[in-house]
């Protein structure tokens, strides 16, 4: 019997010289290969444009985009953000657009999910109608409800007037007292279904054991969803709200398209603001230091989001 | 005797009223949100087969007087300068966003793959950065994309909007697959090696079949991000001809202001292939967008 | 079918050795049960063998080629699961086929292979079925002719009956045997069930903390217990350690326990005894080799019932001593009350001593 060792022998005298982590990756290099693509397209198009907007935020720029003309100016771009009038209002408005919006479409979808827990006839209909809002186009949104606020022919003008409660049909977004609430029902309109769906899943995963026991135990329905149901849920509503938040403080479609952040400002919220800055008005140092403070804020929201997603998996791991 | 009797059954009745009071409650307002979410979506349809001067009444007319179809047939029209700019647009859409979910399924089934399985150094380093990227909103990479863009020369061309479709779905996408391999059982792949296949064969043949809910549903989601999408095509094409539906539609209808039976036809046909396609497949979907939530 | 050779084979996670340096051979046709407790290294080291999880170092010889960095697929290995890994999408004939159909075995002969496997296991009419149609029992005996479908070098099962109910488990258990026996088969078999091995293997290693503690047959193991870990693990109930202490008085070796008894040793025992690092010895007995007596005898040792169990043709007590848990077996016709006092005789003949320090067992010479 002729036993062929040289292959192993050559492998266990190159181990010791390789220091841990390098050797580890070394050993692991085929499986790099599988995440290489997703990688690399993300690198381009996410690590160059965020080196590239924190450079920019530091020069003044001229229009038209001619950045070999740029000048470098230091933190002046920030100082004339932070001390104009404007970026107090929208962030303001952005504040009550994310808060209201992340919210409200939180509480509605999780009362949804609960009531359509139970089973009855037309739930599954109900439920896709009710998800439709949030697989259709923004922008189609948009329309349809810059249609149904119309000052003139809306539908919401016409029944108010029809029931008394208004003499001529009233103007929802042209009026800077209602238009950012009229534009968060509509994104609530989009947003909800979507919070319906985690919570509809979250509830399935609530042990039907543990509701009874408690039920045995005498709690009434109120009860058992306070101390039982509400309580498994606390990953996923987490999960969701921060989905939903971010989200919300992100958008853009649904302002730029109904008001274009008129009237006089008072539904221009971060991202509208900078997209106008940029693409309106040509200033890109601003915008772009804009960019980076919106990174910011973001990178805290961030830090919550990747700590809530951790700890879901810290808890799989132990159990 | 008949005390106790009395007194449980006035318990048991207050026991069912407090029950129906719930579930009374769930059901008027399960009411609320379908008039919610399905009156806009119902007087688009009703507008959207009205005549122009029909849609500018007050008050309206609930339901049309003369229902017509005209809209529809103005926009589906390829004789007319508006059903030419509307087919192209909605051509434009579907080759955008097709070739988006095909290169999506590609990169993110092995990548999924390789966070659920591997456990490569900085494999966690890695994941989180792709979920991270979730957090940024589009106007961030505008600005420095819109540059690079016109540094590759893809400014104007649907390359440079499949290319940044395919970043924006890829996290998601990652994220939903990976729940589904987590949960098919790694025995199954160490079986198939075990029975002569190769480690890509093992994927291949045994691991790609079980996931194709899962594949199905990160195509589906991709494809309704790419088909929705908004800002990048208003900012990264300018062209007539290469305008995706979005972007389309606007431009079209900031110059026809006034013409909102067309305005919302238009919105109903831009909507019904997502809506299709999701209704279609939404037990895939449901499922997958819950699955890496919801799990752990 | 082929020998196995393990040298000296470690696997490291990181900090963490799974494997530590085992050494071991599988003879041509021979049932080896690698058994330990949850974690012990044993699934390791058959995923080792089975090219599953890459060697940190050692070597693996099957048949008469190193295998260390051969593919699972070029191993001529077969494995049956715990979770039986049945490819849920195929039917059990495209299940059976698949080993075959990876090896490019033209279709007639795959046909024929499989209808072979099926008949042999009984289970021809169920060829068509899901695996999810199918039975706990069903799924096992078709994860059994996925792996003889193909007759490999070597089979390899990870614990392929503990997702069994207990009856259907001792069935297999003896048609497993029977198939060990009809194909002359060699056989890895890991389990944590000290049954199983006993009752299924040739030779079993006992593993525990990724160290192969004792490696032999089942009746050795038993009657020879290298440690008191090995010990306590083969045997069911388990072997009683007591721990005690060594005293010489007038040139005469005794036990002692805290509990102010002492037991007298044989010649043979005392020179055991006396080969301990410290005084520290501890008492091994097996539940059957202990007699209870009712009332004081000379030489047994008073304790108090604690615990009765009839089991039917065997009943079982339990007593403390010096702080363990002491198993005894008696016939059911003694009957013994809880906290009823008893007395206990070691049969010097049969009594295993170990070293109260190292655990290890304590030899004459």
């Amino acid at each position: 019997m002729t036993i062929v060792t040289g292959k192993a022998e050559a492998r266990r005298t190159l181990q010791p010289g390789r220091p841990g982590v390098l050797r580890s990756i070394w050993e692991h290099r085929a499986d790099y290969a599988y995440v290489l693509p997703a990688i690399a397209v993300m690198l381009i198009v996410i690590a160059y444009p965020i080196y590239y907007t924190i450079e920019l935020s530091f020069f003044k720029t001229p229009p038209g985009l001619q950045l070999r003309d740029k000048t470098f100016i230091g933190f002046d771009n920030y100082t004339t953000i932070l001390t104009s009038e404007v970026f107090w209002t929208v962030t303001w408005n952005t504040l009550i657009w994310t808060l209201g919006s992340t919210l409200i479409s939180f509480v509605l979808g999780f009362a949804t999910a609960l009531a359509l827990h139970r089973e009855f006839i037309g739930r599954g209909v109900l439920r896709a109608t009710l998800i439709i809002p949030w697989v259709i186009s923004a922008v189609a949104a948009s329309y349809i409800w810059k249609w149904i606020y119309h000052s003139d022919f809306g539908i919401i003008g016409a029944v108010l007037v029809g029931l008394g409660l208004a003499d001529r049909p009233p103007n929802f977004i042209d009026n800077v007292s209602t238009v950012l609430p009229s534009l968060i029902v509509v994104n609530i309109w989009r947003e909800f279904p979507f919070a319906m769906i985690m919570m509809m899943a979250g509830l399935q995963t609530v042990p039907d054991q543990l509701l009874r026991a408690a039920k045995v135990d005498g709690a009434n329905a109120w009860q058992r969803f306070w101390h039982v149901t509400f309580p498994h849920l606390r990953n996923v509503s987490v999960v969701t709200i921060l989905l939903l938040a971010v989200a919300n403080f992100n958008s853009f479609i649904i302002p730029w398209i109904m008001t274009g952040g008129g009237p006089s400002n008072a539904s221009h919220i971060w991202i509208t603001h900078i997209y106008e800055l940029a693409f309106g008005r040509q200033r890109w140092g601003v915008a772009s230091a804009y960019s980076v403070l919106l990174f910011l804020t973001l990178m805290t929201l961030g830090y919550f989001y990747v700590r809530a997603l951790t700890g879901n998996e810290r808890k799989e791991g132990s159990a | 005797m008949s005390t106790i009797a009395e007194t449980a059954s006035r318990d048991r009745t207050r026991r069912r009223m407090r029950v129906d009071g719930w579930r009374w409650a769930g059901r008027i307002f399960l009411a609320f949100m379908l008039l919610y979410t399905a009156v806009p979506m119902i007087w688009m349809l009703i507008t959207s087969i009205k005549s122009g001067f029909a849609a500018t009444q007050f008050p309206p007319q609930w339901w049309p007087d003369e229902p017509t179809l005209a809209s529809y047939q103005k926009l589906l029209d390829p004789q007319n300068s508006v059903g030419q700019d509307f087919l192209r647009f909605f051509w434009n859409s579907l080759f955008v966003s097709t070739v988006t979910t095909i290169l999506s399924v590609i990169v993110a089934v092995p990548a999924a793959y390789a966070f659920s399985r591997f456990s490569f150094p900085g494999r966690n380093f890695l994941f989180f950065a792709v979920l991270l990227r979730n957090m940024f909103p589009a106007v961030i990479f505008l600005v420095p994309l819109f540059i690079l863009m016109r540094v590759l020369g893809l400014m104007n061309t649907h390359g440079s909007l499949i290319l940044t479709y395919l970043t924006f779905g890829l996290p998601l996408a990652i994220w939903l697959l990976k729940g589904f391999y987590d949960n098919i059982p790694v025995q199954l792949e160490q079986a198939a090696r075990i029975d002569g296949a190769t480690r890509f064969q093992a994927f291949i043949l045994i691991v790609m079949p079980l996931s194709t809910p899962g594949i199905i549903a990160t195509a589906i989601y991709s494809f309704i991000g790419a088909w929705n999408e908004y800002i990048y095509a208003y900012t990264f094409l300018s062209k007539n001809e290469q305008l995706t539906l979005p972007v389309g539609i606007q431009r079209f209808f900031s110059e026809n202001t006034t013409d909102f039976p067309g305005l919302m036809a238009a919105s109903f046909m831009m909507s019904v292939p997502v809506v299709v396609l999701f209704l279609v497949l939404q037990r895939y979907f449901v499922r997958a967008l819950t699955e890496g939530a919801v799990k752990h | 079918m082929a020998h196995v050779v393990l040298k000296d084979l470690v696997k490291t996670y990181g900090t963490f050795k799974a494997v530590n340096d085992v050494s071991l051979t599988v003879n041509d046709g021979e049932f080896v049960a690698l058994v330990g407790p949850s974690g012990c290294g044993k699934t390791t080291t058959l995923n080792l063998v089975a090219g599953l999880t890459p060697i940190t170092s050692g070597d693996i010889v099957i048949g008469d080629r190193v295998v260390n960095d051969l593919d699972p697929k070029d191993r001529d290995i077969a494995m049956v699961f715990q979770n039986y890994a049945l490819y849920p999408q195929k039917s059990v004939y495209k299940n059976l086929a698949f080993p075959l159909q990876m090896r490019k075995l033209p279709k007639d002969e795959i046909d024929k292979k499989v209808k072979e496997a099926a008949r042999v296991l009984d289970m021809t009419e169920l060829l068509e079925r899901k695996p999810r149609e199918l039975s706990g029992g069903q799924q096992q005996r078709v994860a059994l002719g996925r792996a003889l479908v193909r007759d490999p070098a070597v089979f390899l099962m990870d614990e392929p009956l503990s997702n069994l109910d207990a009856k259907l488990r001792v069935q297999m258990r003896s048609e497993i045997k029977r198939f060990h026996q009809d194909l002359k088969a060699t056989i890895i078999y890991v389990t944590h069930d000290q049954l199983e091995a006993v009752t299924m293997a040739d030779r079993m290693a006992v593993m525990n903390g990724g160290y192969l503690q004792q490696y032999d047959s089942p009746s050795q193991v038993f009657a020879h217990p290298v440690n008191m870990f090995v010990a306590s693990f083969i045997g069911s109930p388990a072997m009683s350690l007591i721990p005690l202490e060594a005293s010489t008085a007038n040139g005469n070796t005794v036990l002692t326990s805290a509990e102010g008894w002492s037991l007298q040793l044989s010649p043979r025992n005392v020179q055991k005894v006396a080969r301990a690092t410290t005084k520290k010895v501890v008492l091994g007995a097996r539940h059957s080799t202990i007699k209870l007596h009712k009332s004081a005898i000379p030489g047994a040792i008073p304790a108090k019932a604690y615990t009765v169990e009839p089991t039917g043709d065997v009943t079982f007590v339990q007593a403390f001593l010096s702080g363990a848990i002491v198993n005894i077996s008696v016939p059911p016709n003694i009957a013994v009350a809880p906290d009823e006092q008893i007395w206990l005789e070691f049969d010097q003949e049969r009594i295993h001593l170990f070293d109260g320090e190292t655990e290890m067992a304590l030899k004459a010479n």
